[in-house]
């Protein structure tokens, strides 16, 4: 099992096992285009701290077997998250978003498909003034307004 | 936290921390050292004020006070020293912790910022809609109520039309995409900059109109945000330095899915782009709107609009809302077939409908009026019939008790061709493809004809099956004694001759009575029959693949849609079958007489098979689980269990008591979207529209009658004169069919109609009809329409046989029924609301 080495944004390098690392679309594309040389991957867009919680998450999900269908729209989306990824995106807001922008430049489908669900999971069930709150929201709605889209969303209720 | 107008960022952090510990019980205090109870204005002026000089100087007495370790963590952070991050820490948390609770409370609001943060800001639009996706839509409208760049963000197009084939709908692409042609309208700056300067007067009321202007987007757009149409800089979250990243993904090979084309489209649709600032109107529109246009004039269809319209038209059907409408016109009463109606079927703008008095008749659906005049040809009542009106085809093929079948041209009514003899006995129903036609007959056969030129070595020509009941003319040959070689020689040499369109290509034996109703669907034929049976033929052998049992008496009709087969039977139930297993999920009774006709859709979101097996797999665990800790559940026929006291449900439900066949592909029920809807017609003389309850039982949602719907449709506009010509052809009919049935039927004499005269206002008429939804409320409404019971001048009702319903369909806005009483009647769910109205071309029966 060979490894490479990974740059991160900050420069710190990092070796991590091919398998692992391939977990990402992006590095593996590049590994493929590039050949094995042995250089580092510069990774950009990805901090150390970023990238340290990124690889573990490979790590651990190195062997799953590649999702059923990355055909998006041929599944139904629940928000059911396993424990492991729970307990492994139980970190703070800027955190969260930084591995769901790192999975997204990464191309970690299944990493991110969790950071969104757990974002959704933080939507779910909150009124707009706890959404606000949640996530430190200004509310620009005049009341008038905020009363219009209300009655105008009305429609969804009705069944 | 971009609009925290503190200028936090200008204090340096050795300067907070030091109005942290302010309250720490200094040794001395420096005079710019006020006890302060938190984080006043006035604080931090002061901070400002001394940064730099007396603050410094006084550090050192209070910093004394602190542990060793705190020193040493304080001093760190002045020297700029890298200690570690751990030690920051605990400072920083001794000093909180020294804090009174009040103040703590007021630094984790000031920190709220940092530990808070906005994902619309924070993450690029591809991203929030993989997150919105996760969401309901109801949970999606509350949550654009956060902000406008949320309400923005959540608007969007490319979402709502993943939430639309999420709920199982479908739409007619091909007709958004030739409307979305049609509009396009390059834009030249010149035109673009006269339109802003005059703008449409009704740009506030877009609805008024049936089409949004072509204008009207542009000129809305230059108003809201003068500066992105005059190419100026992208408002919000685009200058965020986290979104290039989403640019660099560009060259990966990622999944369409995600950067779905409506997003990479986006940038160039003006209308999306929102200014945060809280005078500016709303941004999308309070009322969306049916198209979106682009600076450079091409057009989309708006899926949030699309979705809304949608959504709203599946509410009327569940609160039976709707207008009706008769074909003809009330006031063409000339037109109406002479007798019953046999057959119907629509498609886009027609109807064609095949009647006792033994024309065919093509129906204009947006005049109500005959396209031309009735086709003749059958000596005998019309049974069946199907159309296709496309340009390929433009066909209409009929089948009559005259035991022949009749091919027309559709645009020009012209007589095509004529199966003389088709069967030994009247043609009870057809189906054709591109390939076959396929007929059954009260003559207990199913025939197969081919509609092209065939040869044998297409892959159409049958192939015979020995022993399977099919039987072979002699004009095919048996493929399994020649070699493929031999037939090019055949066909090279002439010798072998193309079978001319509709020869027959098999018969196939197998029900013991007449097959009274067939689907075909890929290969597989299935016939429902009088001998109680369901089978599944081969199309190109003839070999029987299943046949299906359940039904206690004949069955009058079958719909079948690759996962299950639906039936209608004379024992009065609809039955839903695995089309997998065989197994039968569900049988629905409501009806009291022959279940003559029906139409299913399941509303499959995408991916269904997956889900639906889950489904099964997830009841058949519960039944093993309650069999195991001994609950009296068992397998076998529903009817017989029932003894057992304990009264089973056998409408769908999941209970393991009611489950009644294992190792099924689809749960209970049948499984298929919340959405789900079956329409039976009887000769109990009622249509009855099934939905699912919350539980994923089919429930009776409505029931409507033929007779209501005449009366409801002929008082619209009905002319005096219409009205009392009409009324006496349907006197007439009656007087002829009372003569018809069979004495003693009408023993009552009046007596019937006496009970629904008085019945019919107070009951069934239109009792669906709930008040308009409260969503309706923010723009008038055309009126509902009005019952005037008070019109006397109601057609006569007719005498209990009268509405027997022989055949229906819907599709996503009507259903339309044809029945004893020559006026074909429908039943209109778009409700006369203008906005369904117009998006409805785009939509698809579920």
């Amino acid at each position: 099992m060979s490894a490479i080495t990974l740059t991160s944004s900050d420069g710190i390098e990092m070796s991590v096992d091919r398998t692992t690392a391939e977990r990402s679309v992006l590095i593996k594309n590049m590994l493929d285009d590039l050949g094995d040389s042995g250089d580092a991957v510069p990774l950009p867009n990805v901090n150390e701290a970023v990238l340290k919680k990124v690889i573990e998450w490979c790590e651990h999900h190195k062997n799953d077997a590649p999702s059923a269908s990355d055909d998006d729209d041929n599944r139904r989306k629940t928000t059911d998250i396993d424990e492991w990824d729970q307990k492994f995106m139980q970190v703070d807001q800027e955190m969260l978003f930084e591995i769901i922008l790192a999975a997204n430049y990464l191309d970690i489908k299944a990493l991110l498909d969790v950071g969104c669900k757990t974002v959704a999971n933080m939507i779910k069930g909150k009124s707009p003034e706890e959404i606000r709150k949640t996530f430190n929201i200004q509310n620009d709605f005049t009341p008038e307004e905020e009363d219009q889209i209300r009655r105008e969303n009305e429609w969804a209720e009705d069944r | 936290m971009e609009g925290e107008p503190m200028p936090d960022a200008l204090i340096p952090p050795t300067l907070q921390l030091q109005t942290n510990v302010s309250e720490f019980p200094p040794p001395s205090l420096s005079p710019s050292f006020k006890l302060d109870e938190g984080y006043s204005d006035d604080t931090r002026s002061q901070a400002e004020k001394d940064l730099g000089s007396d603050n410094v100087m006084a550090l050192p007495n209070w910093v004394l006070a602190l542990s060793e370790a705190g020193r040493a963590g304080m001093i760190s952070l002045f020297l700029g020293d890298s200690l570690s991050r751990f030690k920051h820490f605990e400072l920083a948390y001794s000093l909180l912790r020294s804090l009174r609770t009040s103040s703590i409370v007021a630094v984790v609001d000031r920190l709220n910022p940092v530990l808070h943060m906005d994902p619309v800001v924070k993450l690029p639009p591809e991203v929030t809609l993989e997150i919105f996706s996760y969401l309901e839509p109801r949970t999606l409208l509350n949550a654009s109520l956060a902000s406008r760049s949320w309400r923005d963000r959540i608007l969007d197009s490319g979402l709502w039309r993943f939430l639309y084939a999420n709920e199982g709908w479908r739409a007619n692409l091909p007709a958004i995409r030739a409307f979305e042609e049609e509009n396009f309208e390059p834009v030249s700056p010149q035109t673009r900059k006269s339109r802003l300067r005059h703008p449409e007067p009704d740009l506030g009321e877009p609805r008024q109109k049936k089409r949004v202007p072509p204008t009207w987007l542009d000129s809305r757009s230059g108003e809201g945000a003068p500066s992105t149409v005059f190419g100026g800089p992208q408002p919000e979250a685009d200058d965020e330095g986290d979104h290039h990243m989403t640019d660099e993904n560009n060259h990966t090979t990622d999944d369409h899915d995600r950067n779905a084309d409506s997003f990479t489209d986006d940038s160039d649709f003006t209308m999306l782009n929102s200014l945060s600032l809280p005078s500016s109107p709303l941004y999308p529109p309070l009322q969306s709107s049916l198209l979106m246009r682009s600076l450079n004039g091409s057009a989309q269809i708006n899926w949030t609009h699309l979705y809304k319209q949608r959504r709203r038209l599946e509410a009327n059907w569940h609160q039976g809302r709707y207008t009706n409408f008769q074909l003809p016109d009330p006031s063409y009463p000339d037109e109406a077939h002479r007798e019953c109606v046999y057959a119907i079927q629509f498609e886009g703008n027609w109807l064609v409908s095949g009647s006792r008095d033994k024309t065919v008749r093509v129906w204009d659906l947006k005049t109500k009026r005959l396209r031309y005049k009735p086709l003749q040809g059958h000596s005998k009542s019309v049974l069946c019939l199907q159309f296709d009106p496309s340009p390929e085809e433009d066909i209409i093929i009929s089948g009559s008790s005259d035991k022949s079948v009749i091919i027309w041209n559709f645009s020009t009514g012209e007589r095509v061709h004529r199966i003389e003899g088709a069967h030994l006995d009247s043609v009870l129903n057809l189906k054709f493809d591109k390939r076959y036609l396929v007929t059954c007959s009260k003559d207990r056969t199913v025939k197969v004809w081919n509609r092209r030129d065939l040869l044998p070595n297409s892959s159409d020509y049958p192939r015979m099956c020995r022993g399977a009941g099919a039987t072979y003319p002699s004009h095919i040959i048996d493929l399994n004694d020649v070699s493929p070689s031999f037939i090019e020689a055949g066909i090279a040499n002439d010798q072998i001759k193309a079978l001319k369109p509709y020869s027959l290509l098999m018969t196939v034996q197998g029900h013991g009575a007449a097959v009274n109703a067939m689907q075909i669907n890929g290969d597989d034929i299935v016939t429902a029959s009088g001998d109680r049976m369901i089978k599944v033929w081969n199309i190109r052998t003839g070999a029987c693949t299943k046949t299906l049992m359940g039904h206690e008496k004949g069955i009058a009709c079958v719909e079948f849609d690759s996962r299950r087969i639906i039936s209608g039977s004379n024992d009065n139930t609809v039955r839903v079958y695995d089309h997998a297993s065989g197994a039968e999920v569900a049988c629905l009774r409501a009806h009291s007489n022959l279940v003559r006709t029906l139409q299913a859709g399941f509303g499959d979101p995408p991916g269904a098979d997956e889900i639906l097996r889950q489904e099964a797999q997830a009841v058949e665990n519960e039944f093993f689980a309650a069999q195991e800790s001994g609950q009296a559940v068992s397998l076998g026929r529903r009817e017989q269990r029932r003894l057992n006291g304990y009264e089973t449900n056998t409408h769908g439900s999941r209970d393991p008591r009611d489950i009644t066949a294992l190792g099924a592909k689809i749960p209970p029920g049948g499984g298929g979207s919340k959405w789900a809807r079956i329409v039976s017609g009887s000769y109990d003389e009622t249509i009855v529209i099934w939905h699912k309850d919350g539980d994923g039982k089919w429930t009776q949602a409505h029931q409507l009658k033929q007779h209501d719907a005449v009366a409801n449709a002929g008082r619209e506009n009905l002319s005096e004169v219409a009205r009392t010509t009409v009324a006496a052809q349907v006197q007439h009919l009656q007087a002829a069919q009372v003569l018809m049935t069979l004495p003693g039927h009408h023993a009552g004499g009046q007596a019937p109609n006496a009970n629904h005269a008085q019945a019919g206002p107070a009951n069934h008429h239109n009792p669906l009809q709930a008040p308009p939804a409260p969503a309706n409320q923010a723009t008038p409404q055309p009126p509902p329409v009005h019952h005037h019971h008070h019109h006397v001048r109601r057609p006569p009702l007719a005498p209990h046989s009268a509405a027997r319903v022989f055949k229906l369909q819907f599709d996503a806005r009507k259903i339309i029924c044809a029945s004893v009483d020559p006026r074909i009647v429908g039943w209109d769910f778009a409700n006369d609301d203008e906005e369904i109205i117009e998006a409805c071309p785009f939509f698809q029966g579920l």
